[in-house]
Parts: C-alpha cells; structure tokens; sequence
C-alpha cells in the first residue's frame, strides 16, 4: 500500500474503534492511593463492567485539601470520601448529591445499620454520604505477660481503676543499663474521647460551640495522672519516636494498649500471644463503646450520570472485596469473616468487644464529628494546641476549661463572618443562625 | 569564627600549625556534612527493626536491597522520573530561549527605558511567590490548566529575572567589539545573537542550566499546588506522597523512605558530579556582582 | 527608533510575562485580598475586613509572624557566619580542597523534601542520630521536632547543613581579594584579626549583602521543610506543637487550600510582601553605610 493509503487506512481503523458504541458511562471514583488495594480493584472492576455495563476509573488520592480546588476546576471524581466537616460544607454549597434521590426503591439503605445512615446525615436532613467502614476500639495486652505476673486476663465488666491496678502491676522499671522497662498501658490522645464516652460524657451531635462537660474533665485527670504515676509513657515522646504502637506491644514495652478494633496491620504484626478487652467502665456510668462515624463516600453533584454513580458506589460497598465484609451492611457476618481470615482472632475476645460496641453503640465524638462541621476547624485551631500542653503536663486540665468563653467568643464571631459571606442552601443558613440566637440567649457558653 | 591563631606560627616537621589546624576543622566539618549522607545509606539499607536498635549499627549484616525494590513500587517512581524529566526538560528550552533573548536585550542594545526595565525585572526577583499564587491558580482553573503541566512550563516562557541577571552580567564582560564587527559587514541583530554571542557565552549558558534543571527538578511547590491527578505527580511530589502513605497508615518504614530519599536524590548528585566546575563559576558570576 | 523598536522585541518575552503573570496578578491579588471568597461560589466583596481581621484579631496570624521572624532572626546570621566559616577555610591552597568543597555544596543542591524527610529521622528524640550523640555524652537529648522549644532550632540545624550555596558565593569573593593588600598589612605588623577586619570583611561586603538578602528573603518563605515536617495526617495540625513552627507562607497555604478562605489568604500574602519591601529597602539603605564596592563597580 502506498504509504497515502497506510495513513488513511489507520485513520479510519481510529475513528471505527471510537465510533463503535464505547460510550459506556464512566464513573471516577477516588480511592485511598494504597498499591496493594488498587491492584485488587482494578482486577474487579473489570468484572464489574462486564456485568454491568459501566466502567470505573480509579484515582488513587493521597490528599484531602486537593478535593475542593479540583471541584473549582471542574475536575471533580464523581466518587470520593468525604469527612463530616467537608461533606456539611459541600452539601450546603450543594456540591454533593443527596442519596435519598439516588436510591429511592434501592433495597440497599434497608440493609445498612440505621446508625450508618445518621452519621452520614447532615443538619438539613439530607443523607450526604454512605461509610464505607466502621470500627470500635478495645484494650489489647500480652496474655503472656498477665500469667507471668499471674493476673487474670480483663472482661467486659473491668473498671478504670481496675485498669490502673493492673497497669501498676505490670509497669516495671528499666534496668541498670537501661534496657527493660516496660510500661503498664499505652493509650494515644486520639483515644481519650473514647473513653470519655464510657465515663458517660453526654456530646450531642449538632453542638456548634466547644463544651467539655464535667465527665471529660474528670477522665483528662484520671489520664494524665497515669502519665504522672509512671505507668503510661510520656505521650509526646511516644509520637515522637515514629514507632507503630503495634511494635511497643510487641517488644513488651508496654503490656496493654488501646487501638482500633479491628487493627489489621496489628493482627498482621503480633507474633506474641495476644487478647483484647472492651474499654474499661466506670462505675455507675452506662457503658456507651465507641464507634467511629468518620465520614463516608459522596456523590459530587456534576456527575454526568447519577445513576451509574450510584451502582458504581454500591458495588464498592458491597462487593469490592477490599472492603469485606463490610461492617456497615447488618445482614454480613463481620466477626465470622475477620475470624476466618485471620484465625488467631478466635479466642482473642475480639467478637465480644465487636458485639458490644453495637449494642451499646455510644458513636463518634471525635471533634470533627462532635462539633458541627462549621466550628470544628476554628474549635480544634485553638483547642489543640492546649490540650498539647496539658498531654505534656505543662498546664492542668483546669486551664483548658477556663479557655473554654475565650474560645467560643472567638469562634462565634468566626462562624458570623462564615454565614454572612458563605453561599448556602438556605436550610442550611437557618439552623446556623438558629444555634448561633440560641447561643447568645444561653450564654452558658 | 574566626581560628585562633598568631601570624607567625612555627614550622614542625615542615607543616606550619595553622595549616594543620585549618585541616582538623575541616575534617571535622567534613564529617559532620557527610554524615547525614551515610546514615541515609545506611537506613535505606536496613529492616524495620533496624532503624530501632540502640545502639545505631551503621552496617546491617544483611543488606536489604530490596527495599529500594520497595520503594520503587510503592509509588510509581519510574513514571514520575518520566514526569519530572519531561517537565524539567520543557522548562530548560523554554528558559533557555527566552532568557539569552532578554538578557542580549538589556545587555547589548541601548533603549530608552533600558535600565528602568532592568530594575524592574531584578526587583520582582524579591517578590513572594504567594502573592501572585492566588490569582495565578484562579486564572489556570479558568483556562482548564489546573492538573496540567502547562502552569509549570508555560512561565519559563516568559524568561526568569535570575538567569536573566546572570545572562546579562555575563554577556557584560564580552568585548563589544565583535558586536560592531558584525554590524559593519551587515548583519542583523538575531544573527549577531545567534552566532556571535550565544558561542561565547557557552559557560554562562551551562550555568543556567545546571541551575534550572536542579530547580526545576526539586521544585515542590508548584506541583503541590497545579498538579492532583498522580499519575502526573513529580519524583518530590511523589516522595511527599510516599511519606503521608507511610506515616499515616500508622506504621513509619522509615528504611523504605529512606531508599526512595536515597533514589530522589540521585540524579542530582549525578549531575553536579559531571558539571561541577561550570555550576560553581556561575554561582561566582552572579554573587560576586551582586 | 529602529534600535527601540529592536530593543523591545528582544526585551519582550520578559515584558510580556512581567504584564501577565506578575503585575497583572499582583493587581488581581490586590481585589481579591478585599473579598471573602471560596472558590466554589462567587467573591463577596468585604473591603479591607480581611486586614482588620488578620491584623486586629488573628492571634494565629501573629504567632505565625513571630516564628518566621524568630527563624529568620537566627537561621540568617547563623547561616552566615557558618558559611563564612567554610569558605575562609578552603580559601587556603590545601589538598583535597575540592573534595571538601564539594561535600559542603552538595547538601544544598539536593531534593529538599528528602532532606526533610532524613533530617526528621536523625532528629528522632529517640533513636535518631543526635541524640545518640548526645546520648554518648551523657545528654539527654531534647525532643526537638515535637519539643515546642526545639522545633525551631532543629529546623535551623537542617538549613546549617545547606549553607554550601552561600559558602561558594564567599568563596569566589574571597578569592578575588587582591594579595597585595595583605602584603601591605603584612609590611604594617598588623595581625592576623585585624586582617579580617579591616581588609576581609569589605572586600566582601558586597557578596555579603548579596547573601544577606537572599537569605532573608529565603528564610521568610520557609514552607516545604515546615509542611514536610510537622506536618500530620490530620489536616488541621500542621503548625507543629503548640503551632511552634506554623511560619506565614504555611498560615496562608492552609488557609488558601484547606480553609479556602482565598481572599483571607491573599491578604497575607500582601502583609508579607509589604514586610519583605520594607525589610530589603531598609537594607538597601543601610547597606551605603558598609558595603564597600570598588570604584567602577556599582
């Protein structure tokens, strides 16, 4: 052929390949930039399209501060996690779908717990995103090192001082060169609201300003005296050693620790014999177990084709198989499943803290959930680096709770210069300005 | 600062005292520059309990090659180097282009407004980038260039006041008789830039591209801000990626960071070791007329 | 006018950029800095509310100003003298001297988020390298990177190690001081001090300034070592502890990229250039006072 020919001939096979009905709809969705889990994915998506005719494009993501100036370009994923703060934000610039349009006749909401849908429910009542994982926390320790110093292994009616008394049993001083210490338990700060929780701190969902009621006030003392008592290490050495808590359980640098539940990369890690407990209670206090309500996945309002977005994202729910079983659907056997992938979980207690921590769901006070996603981000800006300093002992917990007025005045003026300035659905303007009247009425704050 | 020491010193065994003193600090100093590099080496080289063991063995008694495997595929680090090289090479035309034009402008050729426009351009030199960040990135969302390399690229078309500095010092110092030469036997001013000039200032033309290539290769900020999509991402991008995927898990592979720190790393140091002399004069041209 | 029209072609790619992408945006900046605006929905205009807020109110913004000013106020002259230190030690015909000179530049040539990135590991509190050091010689090291007190001071040992930049600018100085005024001191009895002082230190005022401003204007653009560094998971938590090392340009990107507060961040972006053009003024003028250029130079 002559080489005239040869380029029309490859022009035409082109527009032949493009032509031919590839116009399946596609979906982008943006997934945690972890290698191992990309490749499964992508592996199923293939079926997926198959058998459903829509195609899945994977953006691994690595960075929340990218999502908003990637809508601002119009170059938003139609599929992509959302943390409460920046799915209240979104849903009032109606940037985000809400999924009871979505999946009006779907038997899919049925089948999530009714919890998950809440958390992912924002002030107006619209349901804004669908979590895609849940977990509790529990209390992990060295089943060895409890028969060693012949203790009897913790169970779900153990208290705080329980704990303690334990801890000081099992903390034990380095030795002459150094080497050998161990300390009785290890809890990071991100827990402390978890046990807040048990000690029967009452945290509504909506509270737009920064309260710290008298039951979190009392457990930040019970924590840092274990830090001033010598049986937990100091907390800012501890992160800053960059080690993985894991590895400090797995050395016996300390013998019991609070983490998630399940923790897969502390199954994976633990050669030593292993159990875990429920959070300890308090006496008199209700046991509320937490568990977490982070965020979620949205739909981004400019998707071309909301339905395809809608399977697309049920089928990462419910059948990817990075993500099963899926703690968020009610008719899957978690616990069985974990148990099977990972048999050192049978007799570990890791059932009985799953099962408690849906019975007596206390839910997720972390600040971002606990305040209203308007006032965690000023709130936390001025909170946290108090509560640094009271984690390092250098400040008592009474300081921060004399902050508390300063904070809030700061922050209400914040939120005013936000809803004068910010465009919202107006549902969402009216229940601001609402909390900010009923604020000033009740200047408790 | 300053070494201690008298004028006269005596002589022993040939070697005076001050000369023997200013070798120990060096050495010292020496040290205390290298080694940061070897303990990178020596991490990169190491387990994940390695890094923990008190005290530090700086020679592992495996050497674990394989982290840099791992780190090459924990993030796509072939392709970034791509990325990078084809950014890094864009820019390098681009400025280079641009750059000696302007620079043969404010150096050569006498126009009203001549040194006026000079100043201005050595004055944004000072500028904080942020404050043209904002618009910048609003007008690349506009036109559709955000998640492109076309905010990276397309700026060296524009020329850079530093290497435009640097050209003009330099293209001061060669004789302007060869220019009026030229001129007299007819020639116009592109072709005395072209053949005339541009030859000569060979060195100075070396300068800013060592100079812009390491730039360029390290810059950071820009691809944080223009670049989302990774697949696009640079080799620093992707090591900051690198970093939050491993802090944030939870678990810090420091020895697995360390071996992509080590690989980033590596084509700079290549290239300073096969241009040295050229990078360092052009530092001396520039700083000492500054 | 044909030697204009000539000098302007040539001039022109500089021209153009200058219009479009500094003073063109620099007068959009402007605007923007007197609106509140995220990206997403349209700007409202607020007039210069964004500066009263931030100069009256933001006690944020006034601890970021102060750990810039702090980090600049010491990384700077440090940088200087360390540099200094360098290069008056290779100026000496010595074996080996372009190994040595090698090895002090390479450090500032290098990839700074790695350099970030290995600097956090041999300043871990625990098992990095120096407090080992330390730890040999019976201190106990502090926590430095999650120490309040430390944070900065750890972050200026990271900039000592890349000073090679400033130290080849002194070098070149050095070395084109004329011998023969050292001669003449020499014939003069004068010592080996009163050498640095009075012949030295001017020849080399002039890369001294050069070095003075680059340095300042660097150090208060400190943002990839503070974002690299303190920098968390958890968007919100950069600052460092007790935000000790939340420097401006990191205020503005957070409150640009993750608060989109944009017109809010551009008015900051305006406050630190108007300190930085105070500042280099100021130098400029105070520089006729010691910088001694030779005749001819200017």
């Amino acid at each position: 052929m002559t080489r005239r020919a040869q380029c029309l001939a490859a022009a035409a096979l082109v527009l032949a390949g493009c032509s031919s009905g590839d116009r399946k709809p596609e979906v982008e969705y943006n997934c945690p930039a972890n290698a191992l889990e990309i490749e499964v994915l992508q592996r199923e998506i293939t079926r997926f399209e198959a058998d459903s005719g829509i195609r899945i494009k994977l953006n691994p993501f690595s960075g929340q501060d990218k999502l908003y100036a990637m809508m601002a370009a119009g170059k938003a994923p139609d599929i992509f996690y959302t943390s409460s703060t920046m799915r209240d934000r979104l849903a009032a610039e109606d940037r985000i779908l809400d999924l009871r349009t979505v999946s009006k006749g779907d038997p899919l909401p049925g089948r999530l717990w009714p919890h998950v849908i809440l958390n992912g429910t924002s002030v107006d009542g619209g349901w804004y995103s669908l979590g895609n994982w849940e977990f509790t926390c529990g209390v992990y320790y060295r089943k060895d090192l409890f028969r060693e110093a012949g203790l009897s292994p913790p169970d779900s009616s153990w208290t705080w001082d329980d704990m303690v008394s334990l801890a000081r049993k099992l903390t034990r001083p380095p030795g002459p060169d150094g080497r050998g210490g161990r300390y009785g338990i290890f809890i990071g700060s991100h827990f402390v609201e978890a046990l807040e929780l048990m000690n029967g701190a009452d945290i509504p969902r909506e509270m737009l300003l920064l309260r710290i009621p008298a039951e979190s006030a009392d457990l930040y003392r019970r924590y840092v005296a274990l830090m001033d008592e010598g049986i937990m290490p100091d907390l800012l050495r501890m992160q800053a050693m960059g080690m993985q808590p894991a590895q400090l359980l797995e050395n016996g640098k300390v013998a019991m620790l609070v983490e998630a539940v399940p923790n897969q990369s502390l199954i994976e890690a633990m050669t030593a014999p292993w159990g875990v407990a429920p959070l300890p209670r308090f006496p008199g206090k209700k046991p509320a177990y937490f568990r977490s309500a982070s965020g979620g996945l949205s739909l981004s309002a400019s998707t071309r084709d909301p339905g395809a977005a809608w399977k697309a994202l049920k089928w990462i729910v419910t059948e990817a198989s990075t993500y099963q079983p899926n703690p968020v659907l009610r008719d899957v056997d978690f616990t069985g499943g974990w148990e099977k992938r990972y048999p050192q979980l049978l007799g570990s207690g890791f059932r009985q803290v799953w099962d408690l921590s849906l019975e007596h769901n206390g839910g997720d006070p972390r600040f971002f959930v606990r305040f209203s996603s308007w006032t965690s981000g000023p709130i936390l800006e001025r909170l946290q680096p108090l509560l640094d300093q009271v984690w390092a002992r250098k400040k008592p917990v009474d300081s921060l709770l004399a902050a508390i007025p300063a904070i809030n005045s700061e922050v209400r003026r914040e939120i005013a210069v936000t809803s004068a300035t910010m465009t919202m659905k107006p549902e969402f303007r009216e229940k601001i300005e609402q909390a900010l009247k009923e604020m000033h009425d009740h200047s408790a704050f | 600062m300053r070494l201690n020491e008298r004028s006269q010193l005596p002589l022993v065994a040939g070697i005076s005292l001050r000369y023997a003193l200013t070798y120990a600090v060096l050495m010292l100093l020496g040290a205390l520059f290298l080694i940061p590099f070897l303990w990178m080496l020596s991490v990169s080289l190491q387990d994940a309990q390695g890094m923990f063991a008190l005290p530090f063995r700086w020679i592992p008694d495996r050497p674990r090659w394989e982290n840099y495997g791992a780190a090459l595929s924990a993030v796509p680090f072939g392709r970034y180097l791509f990325n990078t090289s084809v950014i890094t090479a864009s820019v390098l035309c681009l400025t280079l282009f641009s750059c000696t034009l302007v620079a043969y402008g404010f150096s050569r050729l006498r126009f009203p407004g001549r040194d006026m426009l000079f100043a201005v351009c050595i004055s944004t030199m000072m500028l904080p980038g942020q404050v043209t960040m904002i618009p910048l990135y609003m007008a690349y969302a506009r036109l559709g260039w955000v998640d492109t390399y076309l905010p990276l690229i397309v700026p060296s078309l524009f020329g850079s006041p530093f290497y435009i500095f640097l050209l003009r010092q330099f293209f001061l110092t060669i004789f302007r008789e060869y220019d009026e030469a030229a001129l007299l036997d007819g020639a116009g001013r592109l072709r005395i830039y072209w053949s005339i000039v541009l030859p000569l200032a060979r060195p100075a033309i070396a300068t800013v591209t060592l100079f812009c290539f390491i730039g360029t290769w390290n810059d950071f900020f820009g691809p944080l801000i223009y670049l989302n999509s990774p697949e696009k991402a640079t080799l620093t991008l992707g090591l900051n990626m690198l970093k939050s995927q491993v802090i944030g898990s939870g678990s810090v592979q420091w020895h697995i960071l360390m071996a992509a720190s080590v690989l980033v790393m590596l084509p700079n140091i290549i290239v300073f070791f096969l241009a040295q002399k050229q990078f360092i004069r052009g530092i001396q041209i520039g700083g000492l007329r500054g | 006018m044909r030697r204009t029209l000539e000098g302007y072609l040539f001039v022109s790619p500089w021209l153009a950029g200058f219009i479009l992408l500094t003073a063109g945006p620099m007068i959009a900046s402007l605007y923007i800095s007197g609106t509140s605006w995220t990206m997403l929905s349209p700007p409202v205009w607020v007039g210069a509310q964004n500066y009263a807020r931030l100069l009256g109110d933001d006690h944020r913004f006034g601890l970021s100003l102060l750990n810039t000013l702090t980090y600049v106020a010491l990384a700077v002259p440090l940088g200087l003298a360390v540099s200094l230190l360098l290069a008056l030690l290779l100026n000496r015909r010595i074996p080996g001297r372009g190994l040595f000179r090698t090895l002090f530049f390479l450090p500032s040539i290098t990839n700074l988020v790695a350099v970030s990135l290995l600097w956090m590991w041999i300043l871990n509190p625990e098992y990095g390298l120096l407090n080992g050091a330390l730890r040999m010689a019976g201190i106990d090291g502090p926590l430095w990177f999650q120490s309040e007190r430390w944070a900065k001071p750890a972050l200026i040992i990271m900039s000592l190690w890349g000073t090679g930049g400033t130290m080849i600018v002194f070098l070149a100085a050095l070395q084109g001081i004329p011998g023969e005024l050292y001669e003449a001191a020499d014939l003069d009895g004068a010592g080996a001090f009163s050498k640095f002082v009075h012949i030295t230190l001017p020849m080399i005022s002039p890369a001294f300034l050069f070095n003075l401003i680059v340095g300042i204007i660097g150090s208060s653009q400190v943002f990839t070592q503070a974002y690299v560094m303190t920098g968390s998971a958890e968007p919100g938590t950069e600052g460092g502890p007790n935000n000790a090392t939340l420097f401006v340009v990191l205020y503005l990107y957070k409150k640009a990229f993750q608060e989109f507060s944009m017109g809010y961040a551009a008015s900051i972006a305006w406050v630190l250039f108007f300190l930085m053009l105070v500042a280099t003024v100021l130098q400029m003028k105070l520089a006729r006072r010691w910088v001694y250029y030779e005749a001819g130079e200017q």
